[in-house]
């Protein structure tokens, strides 16, 4: 089963996905910043990231261009309640987008797709 | 002894002298005048020297020859004075037409009157003139009549109004000009082409400064390569028109219907009113130049004062985005909480759970204000125009001023190789600043300190070529950081085109930005 690290300042929402996601099958961890991600990405492998992009003071995008460059074969899905930052650049290096809503069918479906483009690539 | 003439009589009367005429009574009693003005051109008064030379006076023998000297000089002054009237009337025209010719800028003005005055009686006379201009042969024009009839018929109407230079001038500028070009298109056409024709009699003069009057001597020396035969007259001249050195044209005059010789006077007066035509048709090109100047300088401030207005409303929206952007966060997380949680809640419920009504409820409730958020998001990402109309030179400047710190402690120049009225181009203008600023960056960080990079936009038939390249590079470099990699996402995006070379000698970045409206 896939392993995902969900990132993100928020309490409830790492609960809401640990909860959700884990229904599905997938083993979740979660990490609220930007070190304790890193920690988390250190101890063990993961599948897929999902990242928020505003973490309190740090920046979502300053750590995608870092796991990107050191872990450029691990896929990140931004989360955001932002959906400006579909044009910013920085945001342009992740493997999908999706924009926070009550419904997380919208991330499911984009955790599906790009699991499946990285199962296709090997 | 008997003298024929009255020259020794105080006073005569009326009808004694033949050469003193009714309205000349005065010098019947003035005899020293009669004897000067009317007895030396008198007959009579010859046969009394004779007379008086055939004398015993040995005096008598010398004066017949006094009276020749003064005669003879007496020729020579009113010769002198009737060239002299005919210069003051020269200075007086040209005067005239200095005058004229102040009072117009427009170049075709200029040139009616140019015309006019070598035609016209009162000026040059000459019946047909052609003017011809080395850097608007548009412009080139002809004037005068093309037969007999129609000369008779001008030269009459002339006459009959008695028109001042000034009035036949206006009346050719407003309602001649387009009529006299279109009657001698075929010889103004074929004269305009063989100005251009290196070693042709008309590119000789132009370039030699020097007027030519050609008639059968000439044709017969140095042969005028058939401007006779195309003219359709023995002679003519040619007058080359220079200012401050530079030839701006020449003029071609004939007396096509008159076949009146063309003297050496009428070349010397026609290189004086040269002069000033020339002085006149540069002033008005350059006046016309300025004009073209300011214009483009009028609507290069407008653009820029356009420019700098969208800028400021793009301001204005992107800070309303801002504001919209941040309220839609703050409610966002807490309701992706509250509806994500009812749904979790929702689907582990009994059907027949009474709390299932109320978790529906609160599902339906955040759906609802989803809804509305991404409504409220999306309005305001569309009031942020991402595509428009941009100068991509002005682009590339920010860029530099932006970079200016940077450069400077790196002591790198930038040379920009900017041309002047490029179009604009249909581009998002953050996001092909984002691209030319990284990739300048990229070269920033692989030359060594002191080097140059050179930034240039040309107009290509794809669209506007931005290249930004350096040389030399330094060995073993390669492209690559993630900005180049997010500048190539996003410039295959929008379908522009972008390739970088790497030489030994060379590193080049192109990007073709698309100057037509693109959806």
């Amino acid at each position: 089963m896939a392993r995902l690290l969900v990132i993100d300042d928020e309490a409830n929402i790492r609960l809401l996905y640990a909860q959700e996601l884990g229904d599905d099958g997938y083993e979740v961890v979660s990490a609220a910043t930007v070190k304790e991600a890193l920690q988390r990405l250190d101890e063990q492998p993961f599948d897929l990231v999902i990242l928020d992009i505003k973490l309190k003071s740090e920046s979502g995008l300053d750590l995608l261009q870092q796991i990107v460059r050191e872990r450029h074969n691990l896929p990140v899905i931004l989360c955001s309640a932002f959906s400006c930052y579909k044009d910013d650049f920085s945001a342009w290096l992740a493997d999908g987008y999706v924009v926070k809503s009550s419904n997380i069918e919208d991330l499911k479906a984009e955790i599906s797709k790009v699991l499946g483009k990285k199962s296709q690539r090997g | 002894m008997n003298w024929n003439c009255c020259w020794t009589k105080e006073q005569i009367e009326p009808g004694e002298c033949p050469n003193i005429h009714e309205n000349e009574d005065e010098f019947r009693t003035l005899p020293a005048r009669r004897i000067v003005e009317k007895c030396f051109y008198c007959d009579r008064f010859r046969d009394d020297l004779r007379t008086m030379a055939e004398g015993d006076q040995p005096l008598a023998r010398f004066v017949p020859l006094l009276v020749e000297g003064l005669r003879e000089q007496k020729n020579q002054i009113a010769a002198m004075a009737g060239s002299l009237d005919s210069r003051n009337q020269e200075i007086s025209f040209l005067h005239e037409l200095a005058e004229v010719l102040q009072t117009t800028m427009n170049l075709d003005e200029v040139l009616s009157v140019a015309m006019t005055a070598i035609t016209a009686g009162k000026g040059f006379g000459m019946n047909r003139a052609f003017l011809l201009l080395t850097d608007k042969c548009q412009h080139n024009l002809g004037i005068g009549p093309r037969n007999l009839q129609e000369a008779w018929q001008t030269w009459e109407e002339i006459a009959h109004h008695n028109y001042s230079l000034t009035e036949m001038a206006s009346q050719f500028f407003n309602t001649k000009l387009r009529t006299e070009k279109a009657k001698f298109h075929d010889i103004i056409t074929r004269l305009g082409a063989l100005l251009l024709e290196e070693g042709h009699i008309l590119c000789r003069v132009l370039n030699g400064h020097r007027p030519l009057m050609v008639d059968d001597r000439i044709r017969a020396a140095e042969g005028d390569n058939g401007l006779s035969e195309l003219l359709e007259v023995d002679s003519y001249l040619i007058m080359p028109l220079v200012c401050r050195n530079r030839a701006v044209g020449v003029i071609v005059a004939d007396n096509y219907v008159t076949h009146k010789t063309i003297t050496r006077q009428d070349l010397e007066s026609l290189e004086t009113f040269g002069y000033t035509v020339a002085f006149a048709i540069e002033r008005a090109s350059l006046y016309d130049q300025l004009q073209e100047k300011i214009e483009r300088l009028v609507d290069a401030n407008e653009q820029l004062l356009e420019q700098q207005e969208q800028i400021v409303r793009m301001e204005k929206l992107a800070l309303v985005g801002e504001i919209t952007s941040s309220i839609a966060h703050s409610i966002r997380n807490p309701l992706v909480t509250i509806g994500g949680f009812a749904r979790s809640l929702l689907k582990k419920k009994a059907d027949d759970d009474p709390l299932r009504e109320h978790l529906q409820s609160l599902v339906t409730a955040a759906q609802q204000l989803d809804d509305v958020l991404n409504e409220v998001m999306t309005s305001s990402d569309s009031l942020y125009p991402t595509r428009d109309q941009w100068d991509v030179n002005l682009l590339v400047y920010r860029v530099n001023e932006d970079l200016t710190d940077r450069l400077v402690q790196r002591g790198i120049t930038v040379r920009l190789d900017l041309p002047q009225n490029l179009p604009m181009a249909f581009i998002d203008f953050r996001q092909i600043t984002f691209c030319v600023k990284t990739i300048i960056i990229n070269l920033l960080d692989s030359l060594p300190d002191g080097s140059e990079v050179t930034v240039a936009t040309r107009l290509i038939p794809q669209g506007i070529l931005l290249e930004a390249s350096a040389t030399p590079v330094p060995s073993g470099h390669t492209v690559s950081g993630l900005g180049i990699m997010v500048c190539r996402n996003l410039l295959e995006k929008q379908d522009i085109p972008f390739t970088i070379t790497t030489t030994e000698q060379e590193i080049s970045f192109r990007i073709t930005v698309p100057i037509e409206r693109r959806e």
